[in-house]
């Protein structure tokens, strides 16, 4: 497809071909999947922290 | 309850700005006028006239053909020019039906269609072999601006085309990070007030520590539009510069804080840099780019995305757009807040 367009008219080719609405797409998306596997990484990691910390505080003092 | 509705409202605001980004179709515009050297008979003049090719851009000219007009314009001189078949939806054969006494050599290219409007493609036709004399005039023809019929869309843009989407996430990753960094201020300028507050440097720490994050993203975003439509991964320009330097100073504060063993210390002298690099941010992404030229937009002698080019459309966009990324940079802060405190609790437990 890009060859055809290229052949058409190579500024045109340049403009529809290299899909720069593709490379917004797949940025956002990186960028947008990375924050919400941060976060839930984050929150599952914290609760357990959480959970060992509420332990720790709970267990019978020697 | 409250806690997860931010949350929640932030998620929607994002899918929405996402959705619709990524939707909504670019208005059309004019990519290109060339000269595909060669000479037509034109119906309306009895001589051969040199064939051009009008490329346009999301346009609609399959769709009554027969109502294209095509136009050339220089100053107050417009010229109407024979549309010799429309051949596709964006390409037309045009006959350049033009004196050989020209007033000037460089012509903006305009077309009326019912559909696409009127649309302007500026410098497009360059005329090098014509006699240019000045006051050569001849007989205006009628010509109406013409306001289109199409439904929502965003503005077409010459250069940035397509990229004009990366606006919802480049220009909002950065608002965050000023979002972040005031925070960050803010939590620095009470725990000088009140040393003993480990709270406060806990919350300074945090809101850079996420902040850069969002200042590292607006900064490979900013590049890769630069790419795109500039030409450049990176430009000698004094937005791009200062962001850059506004970086690696908050880079500064993170390596700062782990040089430190002193507690005390830490927390106060990394307050006292926490209030030098905001300052510094402000100086260099707010006040010295609107003082020098720059070819970021909303800089010296460039108009931003403001009456010109943010639009009705882009701004349904762009004001949720700025609300969801702050809203999801407040809950990356809380959380590394709240894994800081049990951090903390966990250490101090005997």
């Amino acid at each position: 497809m890009m060859f055809i367009l290229l052949q058409t008219n190579p500024l045109e080719g340049w403009f529809i071909g290299s899909g720069k609405a593709y490379v917004v797409v797949g940025v956002a998306c990186v960028i947008l999947i990375g924050m919400a596997w941060w976060l839930l990484r984050a929150e599952n990691r914290l609760s357990r922290m959480e959970k060992l910390l509420n332990s720790k505080k709970n267990a019978p003092s020697d | 309850m409250k806690n997860t509705l931010w949350k929640a409202l932030g998620i929607l605001l994002l899918a929405y700005v996402f959705a619709i980004t990524f939707l909504v179709p670019l208005g059309p515009g004019l990519l290109e006028f060339q000269n595909v050297d060669r000479v037509i008979s034109s119906s309306t003049e009895n001589r051969s006239v040199p064939e051009y090719q009008l490329i346009g851009y999301g346009t609609h000219w399959d769709e009554e053909p027969d109502a294209l007009q095509v136009f050339v314009k220089s100053k107050s001189q417009l010229a109407a020019l024979e549309v010799i078949r429309v051949d596709d939806a964006t390409h037309a054969t045009i006959g350049l039906t033009l004196p050989y006494s020209l007033p000037a050599k460089s012509w903006n290219v305009l077309i009326n269609h019912p559909v696409d409007g009127t649309l302007l493609l500026e410098n497009g036709l360059f005329l090098s072999d014509r006699f240019i004399d000045a006051q050569a005039t001849w007989p205006a023809p009628s010509f109406v601006e013409h306001p289109g019929n199409l439904g929502f869309h965003f503005p077409y843009q010459p250069r940035i085309i397509e990229t004009i989407r990366n606006l919802m996430l480049h220009v909002p990753l950065w608002f965050t990070m000023f979002l972040l960094m005031g925070i960050g201020f803010v939590s620095s300028i009470k725990l000088l007030s009140n040393p003993r507050n480990e709270l406060d440097d806990q919350r300074a720490e945090a809101s850079v520590q996420v902040g850069l994050w969002f200042g590292v993203l607006g900064l490979l975003t900013g590049s890769l539009w630069a790419r795109f439509t500039w030409g450049a991964w990176w430009v000698d320009d004094p937005q791009l510069n200062g962001a850059l330097v506004t970086v690696l100073v908050y880079s500064g504060y993170m390596v700062l804080r782990q040089a430190v063993e002193d507690e005390r210390l830490r927390s106060r002298l990394s307050a006292v840099y926490n209030l030098f690099a905001f300052v510094i941010l402000v100086i260099l992404l707010m006040v010295l780019p609107r003082f020098s030229e720059s070819l970021h937009p909303g800089k010296g002698g460039n108009p931003g995305f403001n009456t010109y080019d943010l639009n009705s459309a882009l701004r349904a966009v762009f004001y949720p757009a700025i609300v969801g990324w702050m809203l999801l940079g407040i809950w990356m802060y809380l959380v590394t807040l709240r894994m800081k405190r049990v951090n903390r609790q966990i250490e101090l437990l005997p």
